[in-house]
């Protein structure tokens, strides 16, 4: 990310001489339209819609009912009472650490074994891409179909095998343990690529001393591997916990954040108050509260970011 | 396979197998893990591809149906006559298109700014895009679709795209800066020497260098806004896409509750042909993009 600044002054090149304009500020217009369209794009749908939320947050405003008014801390002090923003919060964080943890885990083992020379690895490689290639809303119609108490595959194959039937969408915990494993599946094969990436990465020689020297294969995994790949894992690991903070697509198609709202997330929560209830002071206010809970855990990431950098 | 034979010399060491024992073991307990990990990534695909084959009276059996039996399109038909399937493919389509277009091109003009024509603050600029991809996007909608009606761009295909390419546009940046920093500086150089303008060297000699890197971000932000849900679900109920009517098929109250699974198994394969043909056809080129942002980061 940061590298090459030494180039600094031979530029000038691109920008000849003309009567009106000097040298440098045609450069700088040659900078200024070059990025122009991209950060237009950004000041257009990102920075002006955050700045007006953050005033509106401070409003009681129903587009039905035009009149704003301003209700200070209301809208924030409303939504730390409310249980289901509260639950939320809680299922957001739950969904979130479980999910990451477990795709870091299962992504390293699926990288490890891809990373072994056998016949039609090209192949097996690309099927891997399909989880991460399918869009959100087909996996979780596709999960909820599978998991259909009564015509479903996975309750009969458990049926089969366990002979147990679970109601998995339509108890508390069994669908939240179903909406995270939909989601590990949907994420772990693109942590996956990842580290096989940072896998080949490793010369192959660094390990093979390791085992000349009489580590077995755990030992060297967790000796050499592992603490190379750290770096990756670290990295995704944290960009993951970040991005899925706003999971909105697989809850709003699988479970609509039932059963009651034990699968509720917040981006869910804030759609719902924003454009059911056409509640938009108290949406931007909950959009605040994930919009914290997404700046306190990037801010912990570019700390350990740095940490990293530095034992590397 | 130098780390099998050394598995095998150690559990003949130990005394438990035979070298060849132990090196047949080791073949028996990855390929094991190689069928379940197949097993479990393809069990959901082929449950809905089955699912969409499968006649209505034989979908709402019990036990369900492990294998193609009578083959049937009804399901596809059926869809074609409930929803106006050419219509949302039509408007899938166009929308990931153009958000790939835009984001392509808008992420390619700065990241040649960011990348080559060192400026002060480039730096700052750069951190500024790669810190808006962890702005919920969700945070964004309320005042948006404000500003939308007011602007009259709800239902239309400039406005979504407009949003989605912005979406799209700092990981595409975040890709392309250290894409563009490996590639050698000397030809541009030479060209400024001979007298090109900027536009000149941005067409005809940076342009044609980064075509594979282009091409790649074209297929992923594709696939990406192909997939795309919350922007044509907020705004633009009456332009809709492929994903935005599955949910809507999936949500809507039925009576009796049950779900009409055989039209949405149908329209799930629709929706992932494109993005299937995508992936066998560019797997190493999807691959390698991804993870030049993962790594280079």
């Amino acid at each position: 990310m940061v590298s090459t600044t030494a180039r600094a002054g031979d530029r000038g090149a691109f920008e000849r001489p003309t009567p009106r304009l000097s040298r440098r500020s045609k450069r700088t217009l040659t900078i200024l339209a070059l990025l122009a369209p991209a950060v237009g794009l950004r000041l257009f749908t990102a920075v002006y819609p955050y700045v007006q939320a953050i005033q509106l947050s401070f409003y009681d405003y129903n587009p039905a009912f035009p009149p704003k008014r301003w209700v200070g801390l209301g809208n924030y002090e409303r939504a730390l009472d409310d249980v289901v923003i509260r639950t939320s919060i809680s299922f957001t964080i739950l969904f979130v650490v479980a999910s990451t943890v477990l795709q870091i885990v299962l992504g390293l083992g699926v990288a490890l074994l891809l990373n072994r020379a056998f016949f039609g690895r090209g192949l097996v490689r690309a099927i891997n891409l399909i989880p991460w290639a399918i869009p959100m809303v087909v996996v979780a119609v596709g999960f909820r179909w599978m998991l259909d108490p009564q015509y479903g595959i996975f309750n009969d194959l458990l049926d089969r095998t366990l002979g147990v039937n679970i109601a998995w969408l339509i108890k508390y915990w069994p669908s939240r343990i179903a909406v995270i494993g939909t989601n590990v599946w949907k994420s772990t094969p693109f942590l996956a690529i990842v580290f096989l990436a940072a896998l080949q990465a490793i010369p192959q020689d660094t390990i093979e001393a390791s085992r000349v020297d009489g580590a077995n294969r755990v030992q060297s995994f967790f000796g050499i591997t592992l603490p190379l790949l750290m770096p990756q894992v670290v990295v995704i690991g944290l960009f993951m916990l970040v991005w899925q903070l706003a999971s909105f697509d697989l809850i709003f198609a699988m479970t609509g954040g039932g059963p009651g709202y034990a699968t509720q997330v917040l981006a869910y929560s804030i759609y719902q108050v924003a454009f059911t209830g056409l509640n938009y002071g108290y949406a931007s206010a909950v959009s605040m509260i994930l919009f914290a809970v997404v700046a306190v855990t990037s801010a912990v990431m570019l700390f350990i970011f740095r940490r990293v950098e530095v034992t590397l | 396979m130098a780390v099998l034979t050394q598995d095998a010399r150690e559990g003949a060491a130990r005394g438990l197998f035979s070298p060849a024992m132990s090196k047949w073991l080791d073949r028996l307990i990855f390929l094991l893990l190689l069928g379940s990990f197949l097993f479990v990534v393809l069990l959901p695909f082929y449950w809905i591809v089955l699912s969409s084959f499968t006649p209505k009276s034989e979908l709402f059996t019990t036990p369900p149906r492990y294998w193609f039996s009578n083959l049937t399109f009804d399901n596809y038909r059926a869809l074609a006559d409930n929803v106006p399937l050419f219509r949302y493919m039509l408007n899938s389509l166009i929308f990931a298109l153009g958000s790939s277009a835009v984001s392509v091109a808008a992420a390619f003009l700065a990241s040649y700014a960011l990348a080559r024509l060192n400026f002060r603050g480039a730096n700052l600029v750069f951190a500024a895009f790669v810190v808006s991809i962890a702005l919920p996007q969700i945070g964004t909608l309320v005042p948006l679709f404000e500003l939308f009606k007011n602007l009259n761009l709800i239902n239309t295909h400039h406005g979504l795209i407009l949003l989605m390419s912005s979406l799209m546009t700092p990981f595409t940046v975040w890709i392309l800066v250290p894409f563009l920093r490996q590639i050698p500086f000397e030809i541009e150089e030479a060209a400024v020497v001979d007298g090109a303008r900027l536009h000149q060297v941005l067409w005809q000699i940076v342009l044609p260098m980064m075509r594979p890197a282009l091409a790649t971000l074209f297929i992923i932000n594709f696939i990406i806004s192909w997939n795309e849900l919350l922007y044509p679900l907020v705004f633009a109920q009456r332009q809709r896409t492929l994903s935005v009517g599955l949910v809507q098929l999936a949500v809507q109250p039925t009576a009796g509750g049950g779900r009409p699974w055989d039209l949405l198994s149908a329209m799930s394969v629709t929706m992932i042909v494109p993005v299937l043909i995508l992936v066998l056809l560019f797997q190493r080129l999807i691959v390698a993009g991804l993870t030049r942002g993962a790594l280079k980061g």
